[in-house]
């Protein structure tokens, strides 16, 4: 082996390793970010959506958001389509919500990370709130 | 005083403009006098700044409502304590803060360097003043100036965001923003080296200690947010690989790896261009950290606050300097050449070559992650990205080989490692590491990627405390003094040598509690008062909550409202305290906000959060029977070590840092490669 290329192999082999790690991390971890609208329509056209994870953002449906405390904690809510408010899902969620979420008419804007199950009803991981444009989150607003 | 401070700013650009030319032109034509003049300009920038955000501070403390950011980011009932803080709690503070830290450090390096290393200076002052100059350029120009006034005064500002008020708050930024302007001053002498052609180990051994300063900032920074996080947003967690936490971690990674890289061409005359390249590198992802996260330029939930004129301009100003130093390497690409090889995988330069890739594939599978939906978008023309598990799957696996190499690194020698030298270094370290591994799984655990985690960082701990034992024993002996005083001899003779180890140590159990954080528990409970609710811990004992109830208080100072709940807590049964867990509805803030109770020992955490309940509504307006609440109990084990890893960690950097009395003549003898290791030239890297 020529002494020469021992730094190059190993350039070579980290750079393969990383390769693979990023190539399965994200094959295996990617999400596609949609609109209500979106969803809804590109889940007829390709079923295989179901089984995909998926982020969708929108708006809390005013007055959809009921916690079901029998059996353990279950939130369910609706999430509407920020441009077309007639277009919305059913959410089911199964920890606790953000303190900035709400169903009033502060039009809370969500992004709901999850499944959409095949009985149309979205099972979210995770939900995420944003609130209002001059409020920025804690470690951001100063970074 | 704030209209002064104003001024100052105003005044401050000319100046730095100016400067930089007299730098670069008193540098190319040998003009002692135009590069002194450029050194008086960093001392009045400095002052200029110092003004223009006392301007800032005064404007808060006293309430002075017709500016916008005042008026954005504060008000009347605020703390004092806070109001001082304004100056960094919103982007154009933090741009006037972080360019007066600049100039900060940037008299320091010119008045450290008033008498030696002057043929550094010239272009170090220029590139120190360009920076400056470009950051007044955008405070100035790019609609950001923080003394932008209303068009009628208000009588009230609205309020800083309440997670904002947090003891973290007003020391976590400053922290991260020292981290990422000292440096700037590596950087400086890294292009004057270069402009100047004196690519000898010179201008490394004068930077060396800037660097590890910077990186010292970095890491307590990090760490400050880790723990801000975890106290503050409630969810249980530190670390979410949010683009903004990344931005933070890049420099930093790049930053270590540096730390260990040079030490390659310090001994062994290589990586002159690696190192070269990982200076620029780290000193780019400085910048590109601090306007990563107003720019809009990746969707976070926590970025809105978009100003794409700026992404812009920064944009552009990465991409000139990023030329300028690649041109510049090309350059003096002959005088970069190394002087020696790599002989063999099994030799102290190769594993701290591995260190470097290894850092450097982290740093790039997290920024490759971080921008991966500007690039997913642009390939497929659909909206994707990928969340913290993508982030761990990479890093976990590399983390860990990084891990094993820390054992490997001090302890192996250099150019060639002998049978004997491995044999004798490794053999105990190894056997207590698989010895942790074995006793782990013995007890039943299966988490097989934190067990051999475990397993690393018992064998890492090991050799560095053989390291520490032999160093003491043999010192004691030589000087016949008893072990304590032995110890502290052995570490002042060699400050860098043992600082490395004792971070390292800080690491290793920071490494433990990530390993530690896949054994948490977390359960959701509603309860009743008198109701409790049981979790066990990972450690085998269990805790009893029991809820007592919720307090409350309507129109305090600042507050709309406040819901304290209580919970007791006994542990096997036992009482051992209470904890408390609180919602607010600050009069400024449209959320309420959750204080979380935390029980912290040495070994775990428990972690209790409050829920978004309904309930509390009725506990508010005193119904006596609704008194109802949600809680989620966690246990966090070890989470605490990754504090007292962090405070290990600094305090290992600051004993590499202290100035210690043999320095100078040391950093000269080792400012020459000693003749006998060279050898012929080999692969330039």
């Amino acid at each position: 082996m020529n002494k020469n290329h021992r730094f190059l192999i190993g350039l070579v082999g980290v750079t393969a390793v990383v390769t693979y790690l990023i190539w399965t991390g994200v094959s295996k971890t990617m999400v596609y970010y949609l609109t209500p609208t979106e969803l809804l329509a590109q889940v007829i056209e390709d079923p295989t959506l179901h089984d995909l994870g998926l982020k969708v953002s929108g708006r809390v449906v005013r007055g959809s958001w009921v916690a079901d405390e029998t059996g353990g904690l279950e939130h369910h809510f609706r999430v509407e389509d920020l441009e077309d408010p007639s277009v919305s899902f059913p959410v089911v969620y199964r920890n606790l919500l953000p303190d900035t979420f709400n169903d009033s008419d502060e039009h809370v804007e969500v992004v709901v990370e999850g499944r959409f199950r095949q009985d149309g009803v979205f099972e979210a991981t995770e939900v995420l709130t944003k609130c209002g444009s001059r409020y920025e989150a804690a470690p951001e607003a100063v970074t | 005083m704030t209209i002064l401070g104003e001024l100052a700013l105003w005044i401050a650009f000319p100046v730095a403009l100016f400067g930089t030319v007299l730098a670069f032109v008193g540098g190319r034509q040998q003009r002692g006098d135009l590069v002194l003049s450029a050194e008086r300009a960093v001392y009045a920038v400095f002052g200029l700044l110092t003004l223009a955000s006392a301007g800032i501070v005064a404007a808060f403390l006293g309430d002075r409502f017709e500016y916008w950011y005042v008026w954005n980011y504060s008000n009347r009932e605020l703390d004092v304590f806070y109001k001082a803080a304004g100056l960094w709690a919103g982007q154009r503070g933090s741009l006037l803060f972080w360019v007066l830290l600049l100039a900060m450090f940037s008299v320091i390096a010119v008045f450290t360097n008033r008498k030696k290393n002057r043929e550094f200076m010239p272009y170090v002052t220029g590139v120190l003043l360009t920076v400056i100059t470009f950051f007044l350029c955008v405070l100035l120009f790019a609609e950001v100036n923080p003394f932008e006034q209303l068009p009628f005064a208000q009588a009230d500002g609205r309020g800083l965001n309440p997670q904002l008020q947090n003891y973290w708050m007003t020391i976590h930024p400053p922290t991260l923003y020292l981290g990422f302007t000292a440096f700037t001053i590596p950087f400086a002498f890294a292009i004057s080296a270069l402009l100047t052609g004196r690519l000898d180990s010179r201008w490394l051994v004068i930077i060396r200690k800037w660097t590890l300063l910077s990186w010292f900032f970095l890491s307590v920074g990090v760490i400050f947010g880790m723990r801000w996080a975890y106290e503050e947003l409630g969810w249980g967690g530190y670390w979410f690989w949010d683009p903004v936490e990344n931005a933070s971690l890049l420099p930093w990674l790049t930053a270590t790896a540096f730390l260990h890289s040079v030490m390659i061409q310090e001994n062994r005359g290589m990586l002159k261009v690696w190192n070269m390249g990982l200076v620029t590198l780290t000193w780019t992802l400085t910048i590109f950290a601090t306007f990563l996260t107003r720019s809009g330029l990746i969707e976070s939930v926590h970025s809105f606050a978009t100003n794409s004129t700026i992404a812009l301009i920064f944009l552009a100003f990465l991409g000139v300097t990023v030329s300028v130093s690649i041109l510049l390497i090309i350059w003096r690409y002959d005088d970069l050449k190394a002087e020696n090889e790599i002989q063999s995988f099994a030799s102290r330069e190769a594993a701290f070559l591995l260190n470097n890739l290894l850092l450097l594939g982290i740093a790039f599978a997290v920024f490759w992650g971080t921008i991966f939906p500007l690039i997913g978008e642009a390939l497929t023309g659909k909206k994707v990205s990928v969340g913290p598990g993508f982030f761990n799957s990479v890093n976990a696996p590399l983390g860990m080989v990084l891990l094993g190499l820390m054992g490997v690194g001090p302890v192996i020698a250099w150019r060639r490692a002998t049978k004997r030298n491995i044999k004798k270094n490794f053999f105990m370290p190894l056997g207590v590491g698989l010895g942790v591994f074995a006793l782990l799984v013995a007890l039943g655990s299966r988490q097989w990627m934190s067990l051999i985690t475990f397993g690393l960082s018992a064998f890492v701990f090991t050799v560095i405390a053989v390291e520490f034992f032999k160093g003491t024993k043999a010192r004691a002996r030589i000087e016949g003094s008893a072990p304590p005083t032995a110890l502290l001899h052995l570490v002042s003779r060699n400050r860098r040598r043992w600082g490395g180890y004792i971070v390292h140590v800080g690491i290793v159990m920071i490494f433990t509690a990530f390993a530690a954080a896949s054994f948490k528990m977390e359960l959701i409970q509603t309860l009743e008062p008198g109701e409790s609710v049981t979790i066990e811990s990972p450690f085998g004992h269990t805790y009893t909550l029991t809820y007592q109830g919720v307090s409350t208080a309507l129109r305090t100072r600042n507050m709309e409202w406040q819901a304290q709940a209580l919970l007791t807590v006994a542990r096997n049964g036992k009482p051992v305290g209470s904890i408390t867990t609180e919602k607010r509805m600050y009069l400024t803030y449209p959320a309420p906000v959750t204080e979380v109770g935390i029980r912290s020992t040495a070994f775990e955490d428990l972690y209790v959060i409050l829920a978004n309940a309904e309930d509390l509504g009725r506990a508010l307006s005193n119904d006596a029977g609704g008194q109802r609440a949600t809680f989620e109990v966690q246990i966090n084990p070890l989470v605490g070590w990754i504090w007292y890893g962090g405070l290990m960690v600094a305090f290992g950097a600051m004993v590499g840092l202290w100035p210690s009395k043999g320095s100078l003549a040391e950093h000269r003898s080792k400012a020459t490669p000693r003749e006998a290791t060279r050898e012929p030239v080999g692969v330039t890297v």
